[in-house]
């Protein structure tokens, strides 16, 4: 029995879904989320299998339970499904988050009753297939079909509330992005097909583009890819589509959809255009850092809710694509051992993010469906009434401010090593200047991707409530709760066990094109995650060992704090001698404001303060104080090239002046013009 | 696994040495600080008593608060002291002769481990849901974001020198090299930043309570009884981590480790002696001007 046909046979039927009468919507509803649930399980252990054999756990010959490796032609005339290693890594990922994620979604959507719930789990299942599509794809024809497909799907979920106009707009917004970037994908395609017998990826990866066209081809491929992961200056459509698309369609665009982004880019990299020309690792290094520092920058400004998680998933995006750059860079300079540290941290980033992001996406989905809002400004103390939301989000913030015991750290300390060997392997100045800058910029994004988190965390959840919509939460429904407990429960038990996941990332590099070397555990410098055996060596980093660290300081805590004396009286706060009030708390405004004005030069931050009354001379001015901060990228760069086309095409109004007789004038024209070209 | 035995025991016993000698270090440097301000001073000894005081005291708590709160200073305390047990102190000695001793984990891992302890720590002081709390967490964010690019260039510095970024491994070849102009340029660079990680002057005043000047002072005010004790004990190991750190992989004297622990404790005192606290949007030149060493020292490795 093949899994992969048997999933994207359950995801047709969860598809089919939607067709079901009115009086079953939510019946529909159910168990097409279900279903959707199931299809993305086979995908995962289809996937898991499959590089487990791979990287030699002894699978049993019959448990592998997708055909992989071999062509596997659905007999359509033109179409052609692969999988491979490079796309099985991408599977497991989206497997993962879609079987948890639809599981969340099961309780999630029921507040979409009577709001077109049945197109929502339908349409759910078709985004989940198009995706698995795009990563079993074998030609280019397919792939685009593909990709245009989970495009058009996602445009219809985030437009799913298109009672509002913001999200209309939002939609939009990302309607026109993402086919900019399908129409710079498909002239890379063309590009390269043109210069190969035809598309199939097999026979694209022997194409003989030369020359100026090949960087033409890279650079739209890298342009196309790019904007649809988000990375900076082409992310202005995420943080406005993650905020109008309901919570589980943001966890799962975030999670999985900018991933499948990343197996394009690599696809393109690694069996069509290669990796030797020096400069297209280090544009694509230099792009990933800044989108990470600059993402993760905005990320630590904004008030709601998922446009923080939005900017932050820019920021990771921009982590994944650093040390995609820095591995071609590797590859570039003869070090093929150490790129695949680095190739096998873009991968396993990609994972730790998918659960990560997907997480924190649903608990922002709990806290709206709890308060009804996302301004964090209006949370405070929801600890209190959702502890196990609370919790997750603790272990899921953790994750992404990258602290150790979380999967967070294990992506972002290969990535760190990639780095450093790329500093001292090559040996050259200027490469050991792009490794300064990349330290500098890391560090810079690791601090304030912690202050980031705290905020979210500390002002959403701890604290005393900052408006009455605290006052009406609850903790969520089962579902829910599990969709969001399962994706803690991996951050814990992956970030202390990393190698499993370390191996089969590794083993998803091994096959193919891509010749390069296994890393074996012991002859590396690099290779100490997990493995203890004598660690001083060489790097390590051995979670694992950490935590038998930290079980024996918690043992002596416990001890020494349990023991007798310790006792807690509850006490208001002493506040100078007047009751502290609820006010006088951080705002998240106020917490970020020392950060707004050390990088001011970046942010420029608009402020408007008006003084409403002044009935005192002295005091008792009531003040209307407001912030904007512009997206420079939107301020700079969208809007002069929004009002450039405005203004060519107010040109066309001189051959468009709305007279019929005129424009039967030019269909003379033009009729005289073919005649007496057909003539000569 | 009898590797990982072995070093988790030598780590704990050296966590444990460091626990007991960080009160002292500390009351080192307060009583250089009295005798250069010509004043007779506490005794050395006087940061023990005061841990004492508190220890025996009643925990109070304000009721707005969740479980973060009491968590908080046990999470900072046990990710100092996990930190300590990972420095190369005792490890790098040589219970495997001849091999590159044993370790807990590499600088990033270290890096990583006291950011845990500041995650915990920020949360608390905002659950507090007062003034303080926020301002201290906000600035400290702050703080650590100018300190972390010049952290990590730290680390890239030895990495870049010894090919590995396990501490240990860059102790036992630290000899290799002394005061070449890259060194001395890193040593004052790690200097700057030890002062800025620990809260010192002349970027937070850790003797002052008062609410314009203070950063680190600023998250704990709301802790009390054996809370208190735990987080000003985990401050204290934290600086005398530092300092180890210091004396092992930056300072380039070839005098016994101890010694210039002591040393770095005195020049502390010195340095806190004769600067004042700088305005809070001004550390971040201060912060650049270690930058723009570590850099300086890279490029002429």
């Amino acid at each position: 029995m093949d899994f992969l046909f048997l999933a994207l046979v359950l995801y047709a039927m969860g598809a089919m879904t939607m067709l079901w009468p009115k009086r079953l919507e939510m019946a529909a509803h159910a168990i097409g989320m279900v279903l959707a649930a199931a299809a993305s399980a086979l995908t995962f252990l289809a996937s898991a299998t499959y590089l487990g054999t791979m990287c030699g756990w002894g699978v049993p010959a019959g448990m592998t339970l997708g055909r992989f490796g071999a062509l596997v032609d659905i007999g359509w005339s033109g179409y052609t499904l692969v999988a491979d290693g490079w796309s099985a890594a991408f599977l497991v990922i989206t497997g993962l988050a879609g079987t948890i994620i639809s599981l969340y979604g099961v309780d999630y959507g029921k507040a979409y009753r009577g709001t077109g719930i049945r197109a929502l789990s339908g349409l759910w299942n078709l985004f989940l297939a198009s995706m698995v599509l795009v990563l079993l794809a074998g030609d280019g024809f397919t792939f685009i079909l593909a990709w245009e497909v989970m495009a058009l799907v996602s445009f219809l979920l985030v437009n799913h509330e298109s009672k509002k106009k913001e999200t209309v707009h939002a939609a939009y917004q990302y309607m026109v992005m993402t086919h900019l970037g399908t129409a710079a994908i498909l002239i890379a395609f063309y590009l390269i097909g043109s210069h190969s017998p035809s598309l199939l990826f097999s026979e694209l990866a022997h194409n003989t583009l030369e020359g100026p066209l090949r960087h033409v081809a890279f650079a739209a491929a890298f342009i196309g890819f790019a904007l649809k992961s988000g990375l900076m200056p082409l992310h202005v459509w995420l943080p406005n589509a993650h905020p109008a698309a309901p919570s589980h369609v943001s966890a799962l665009m975030s999670g999985v959809m900018l991933k499948v982004a990343v197996y394009g880019f690599g696809r393109f990299v690694f069996y069509f255009l290669g990796m030797e020309v020096f400069a297209y690792g280090l544009i694509v290094m230099l792009v990933g850092l800044f989108s990470a520092f600059l993402g993760v920058l905005y990320a630590s400004m904004e008030k709601d809710m998922k446009r923080i998680l939005a900017y932050s998933s820019v920021e990771n995006m921009g982590i994944i694509f650093a040390t995609f750059g820095c591995g071609m860079l590797l590859v570039q300079t003869g070090h093929g051992t150490m790129a695949m540290v680095a190739f096998t941290a873009v991968l396993v980033h990609s994972l730790s993010h998918s659960i990560m992001k997907g997480l924190l996406f649903m608990s922002a989905g709990a806290v709206m469906h709890a308060t009804g809002s996302k301004n964090v400004e209006l949370m405070g103390a929801l600890a209190k009434k959702m502890p196990a939301t609370a919790l997750f989000t603790l272990i899921g913030a953790m994750s992404l401010s990258s602290l150790p015991f979380t999967t967070g750290l294990v992506g972002e300390w290969m990535a760190l090593q990639s780095f450093v060997t790329l500093g001292w392997q090559t040996g050259t100045q200027e490469l050991r200047l792009l490794v300064i800058a990349a330290f500098v910029l890391m560090g810079l994004t690791g601090a304030l991707a912690l202050g980031c988190f705290v905020r979210l965390f500390g002002v959403v959840f701890l604290g005393r409530r900052r408006s009455a919509l605290v006052l009406k939460a609850y903790e969520m429904p089962f579902f829910m709760l599990l969709g969001m407990g399962i994706e803690a429960l991996l951050i814990l038990v992956l970030g202390i066990f990393p190698m499993p996941m370390v191996q089969l990332m590794q083993a998803s590099l091994t096959g193919g094109i891509m010749a390069l070397p296994m890393v074996s555990t012991d002859a590396v410098v690099w290779n100490g995650i997990g493995d203890f055996a004598n660690a001083a060596s060489y790097s390590a980093y051995s979670p694992f060992m950490l935590m038998m660290l930290a079980l024996i300081v918690t043992a002596i805590l416990a001890f020494v704090l349990e023991g007798k004396g310790l006792y807690v009286q509850k006490d208001v706060t002493w506040n100078c001698g007047t009751v502290p009030t609820r006010r006088q708390q951080y705002t998240a405004t106020g917490f970020s404001k020392p950060l707004r004005r050390a990088f001011d030069y970046i942010l420029k931050p608009r402020k408007e303060r008006t003084f409403l009354k002044k009935e005192h001379a002295y005091f008792g001015r009531s003040v209307h104080y407001n912030l904007f901060i512009p997206d420079q990228f939107t301020e700079k760069l969208y809007v002069p090239v929004q009002h450039l086309m405005v203004r060519l095409s107010a040109l066309l109004h001189l051959l468009q002046q709305g007279s019929v007789r005129l424009y039967i004038g030019y269909t003379m024209i033009a009729m005289v013009a073919v005649l007496i070209w057909g003539v000569m | 696994m009898v590797y990982m035995v072995q070093s988790l025991g030598v780590g704990l016993v050296q966590a444990l040495l460091l626990l007991v000698f960080a009160p002292f270090i500390v009351g080192l440097i307060n009583k250089t600080k009295a005798i250069l301000q010509k004043r007779q001073g506490a005794s050395v000894l006087q940061e023990y008593f005061d841990l004492w005081k508190w220890w025996r005291k009643p925990v109070i708590v304000t009721p707005y608060t969740s479980k973060i709160f009491i968590l908080a200073p046990a999470v900072y305390f046990g990710t100092t002291l996990m930190a300590a047990a990972m420095v190369p102190g005792l490890l790098v000695s040589g219970l495997q002769a001849g091999s590159a001793g044993l370790s807990l984990g590499d600088a990033f891992v270290f890096v990583y481990l006291l950011a845990l302890g500041r995650f915990f720590m920020t949360l608390g002081a905002m659950d507090s849901a007062t003034a303080f709390g926020g301002m201290g967490s906000s600035r400290e964010v702050y703080i650590s974001v100018l300190v972390e690019p010049a952290v990590m260039l730290a680390i890239l510095v030895n990495a870049m020198r010894y090919q590995s970024t396990t501490l240990t491994r860059m102790v036992i070849d630290f000899d290799t090299f002394y005061f070449t102009v890259p060194a001395v340029l890193t040593c004052v660079a790690f200097f700057l930043v030890m002062l800025a990680e620990n809260s010192r002057l002349p970027v937070d005043n850790p003797d002052t309570h008062l609410e314009l000047t203070m950063i680190h002072e600023c998250m704990t005010l709301e802790y009390s009884g054996r809370l208190l004790s735990l987080i000003h004990l985990g401050s204290m190991l934290k600086i005398l981590i530092f300092l180890v750190l210091f004396s092992t992989l930056y300072l380039p004297l070839a005098i016994p480790v101890a010694v210039k622990v002591l040393f770095g404790a005195l020049v502390i005192g010195v340095v806190e002696t004769l600067n004042n606290k700088m305005r809070l949007f001004k550390v971040r030149v201060y912060l650049a001007a270690a930058l723009i060493l570590l850099i300086v020292s890279l490029i002429a490795e």
